[in-house]
């Protein structure tokens, strides 16, 4: 187990024990030594899952979920549908009790708290404003339900609303309202009472896309202004790395990989995680070659270099192993002029170009790799000669690019 | 074009006829009550208002309405609670036995209305309550609650479980949840099956005729027997109030919740 800064997690990522300590907010958690008891994170984290197990009759909703969150920080758990990941939020959040494990918010296990008298702010998926109040109506809702001051509410209520920008907007029912207004309705009721934790629920998968990243830098700032720890809960890998501090990868009712976005995207801790993240490429074969710095695959018949992924253990010679390549990384030319510096050069012939506008994608066929057809990314398409179908290409890419996981 | 045209034909005649046939009754006793002769005829002879300022005059006829009047009054408080508690754990909560409820509660559209009326009246003249008006209050309420209910659960059936989740987020405990959110979601539900409940009580007419007795019958079976001796305009007039009645009922319900709310329930 690997304690670093607050963050301590059982299936830990190289991404995690990279965590520069000076990125850590707020309190006296910087670098944990070894040795120091559990008990303590889990008191300083705001909120700390310890080996959380969610079974739906013969489903494994979530196993042996832990990880802590220190306070102020902003986490996403990402994965795909069935994941885990809002089953993960609903326990947090009261409305489903763990079949094992413990969560802990503020320092204090919540097992037996009810999700009315969880100091927790909510925004749904989709929504759940009050249909018969207006904005100010749902808004104010919390602050009565949680006794405030009658005279106070009218105040609290119009400052998040004019945090939300929608000073003004109080008396308009909520079907008077759009979709972004009623999201940012949203976000207003489950801020104003000021809570420990904030919990999103994919509240922003209904939009499009244009409003989708708008609402995004709009949460961001938001955390920010007033920050509250908050976990959001997203499909969207994009979203994940814009708006958070950490990321929790989940699939199949387990965290993958918990480390900031970076180091998420950078060094994943598996192959599931490249292949979530990202546009990547797979390159299967045997382990033909190891060294402490260097893995070597048998693709095809060809030597391919590489670095030793994520995983705890690094494939052993002969075992099937797969490389991990970012479309991004690896780099397109006429001829391999020029790529002498490059771990890996191979020869291709592309298949499909597809104009994105900001870059152009490229499907190249590989004979000398078994015929595999990698996608490249040309992002500057401008100094560069632009290739179409069945034109001959040369490829090359860092061996410290590729990682190696073991199948 | 023809084809289209002559389509249009059959349809308009099917809705004249439809229509014709629907208002036919409620137009001959309208255009009857305001005769000016001593016989109910149509087309009247005559215009006048002195059939309905007889039946101001006729404290029989006034009586009985009152009566009817409380009659729904008592079906009416009945079935809110019992059907709104009802329609929302039908529509939100898997009950148990919840099909086997639901089958049931078609029941009182299945069986006769002469049999349940018989029914209750054994029932009622057993427990000693025969002749007493508040029982009959209970019968309709019994008789017409599926109403009630479906109503309900029509409203309640579009309320997403994660607004009570959200209300219990916002730190609102059980009860509040209810008050609050549920209640209010469903309320148009509720609106719109009371109403209904109320005039179906108001016209009650088989199971009132069995449950009440002679000198405390309501207006239905007030207006029934009279016709029985002479015929005269002032039941016309009567109906026509009673119609207006129904009528008033259905655009407060209109206006209140609107009349697509019962025309989506089940």
């Amino acid at each position: 187990m690997t304690q670093f800064a607050g963050i301590s997690i059982d299936k830990i990522g190289r991404g995690a024990a990279e965590v520069p300590t000076e990125s850590v907010q707020g309190n006296s958690m910087s670098a944990a030594p070894a040795g120091v008891p559990q008990q303590e994170t889990a008191a300083a984290a705001a909120v700390s899952v310890k080996r959380v197990s969610k079974v739906f009759g013969d489903v494994h909703a979530v196993r042996e979920a832990s990880f802590d969150l220190p306070k102020g920080r902003f986490l996403t758990i990402l994965g795909p549908s069935g994941s885990g990941k809002t089953t993960l939020l609903r326990m947090i959040a009261g409305f489903d009790a763990p079949t094992a494990g413990d969560i802990y918010i503020g320092g204090q296990p919540v097992k037996a708290v009810p999700p009315h008298k969880r100091a927790i702010g909510m925004v749904f998926q989709k929504l759940a404003l009050f249909p018969h109040m207006t904005a100010a109506e749902n808004v104010a809702f919390p602050l009565k339900m949680r006794r405030h001051d009658a005279r106070t509410i009218p105040q609290k209520v119009e400052r998040y609303l004019e945090l939300v920008r929608l000073g003004g907007y109080g008396k308009r029912r909520i079907n008077e309202l759009s979709g972004g207004q009623q999201q940012r309705v949203a976000i207003a009721r489950a801020l104003v009472f000021e809570p420990d934790l904030l919990l999103l629920d994919e509240p922003l998968a209904a939009l499009d896309r244009k409003l989708r990243e708008e609402m995004q830098l709009e949460f961001r700032r938001i955390q920010k202004e007033l920050g509250v720890t908050t976990i959001n809960v997203t499909h969207d890998q994009r979203e994940a790395l814009v708006v958070s501090d950490e990321i929790v990868v989940m699939d199949g009712g387990e965290i993958q990989q918990m480390a900031q976005p970076v180091h998420t995207y950078r060094t994943p801790a598996n192959a599931f995680v490249a292949n979530f993240i990202g546009v990547t490429n797979f390159l299967e074969g045997p382990v033909v070659e190891t060294s402490d710095e260097a893995i070597v695959l048998s693709v095809g018949g060809m030597r391919v270099n590489g670095a030793a992924g994520g995983t705890a253990r690094v494939p052993s010679q002969g075992e099937l192993a797969a490389g991990a390549l970012r479309a991004e990384q690896i780099r397109i030319a006429p001829t391999v002029q020029g790529f002498s510096g490059l771990g890996n050069v191979v020869n291709g012939e592309v298949r499909d170009a597809i104009f994105e506008g900001e870059r152009i994608v490229y499907e190249v066929g590989v004979p000398e790799l078994g015929g595999a057809v990698l996608r490249v990314f040309d992002h500057d398409a401008e100094s560069h000669q632009q290739f179409g179908p069945g034109d001959s290409v040369a490829l090359g890419w860092n061996a410290k690019d590729m990682y190696i996981f073991k199948k | 074009m023809t084809g289209s045209l002559s389509k249009s034909i059959v349809i308009w005649t099917f809705v004249a006829a439809s229509l014709v046939m629907l208002s036919a009754p409620t137009i001959v006793v309208l255009g009857a009550s305001f005769t000016a002769g001593n016989m109910i005829t149509f087309p009247p002879e005559g215009l006048s208002l002195k059939w309905y300022a007889a039946i101001s005059q006729a404290s029989g006829l006034r009586q009985a309405f009152f009566r009817s009047l409380y009659v729904a009054t008592i079906c009416t408080l009945i079935a809110i609670p019992v059907g709104t508690l009802a329609g929302i754990a039908l529509a939100k909560y898997r009950v148990r036995f919840g099909r086997t409820i639901q089958v049931y509660l078609l029941l009182p559209f299945t069986i006769p209305l002469i049999g349940s009326g018989i029914g209750m009246m054994l029932a009622f003249g057993n427990a000693g309550l025969a002749g007493q008006l508040w029982p009959l209050g209970v019968a309709c309420a019994v008789i017409n609650l599926p109403f009630m209910i479906w109503a309900v659960t029509a409203s309640a059936s579009n309320l997403s479980p994660d607004l009570e989740l959200a209300a219990a987020n916002c730190g609102a405990p059980p009860l509040q949840r209810f008050l609050y959110i549920t209640l209010p979601a469903v309320m148009p539900g509720v609106i719109t099956g009371s109403l209904l409940m109320f005039i179906l009580a108001l016209n009650e007419f088989l199971v009132s005729l069995l449950l009440v007795d002679a000198r405390n019958v309501t207006l239905p079976v007030q207006i029934y027997n009279s016709i029985r001796s002479i015929i005269t305009p002032d039941l016309a007039a009567i109906s026509v109030v009673f119609i207006a009645c129904a009528a008033i009922a259905i655009a407060v319900l209109d206006r209140l919740v609107g009349l697509d709310v019962f025309l989506k329930s089940k």
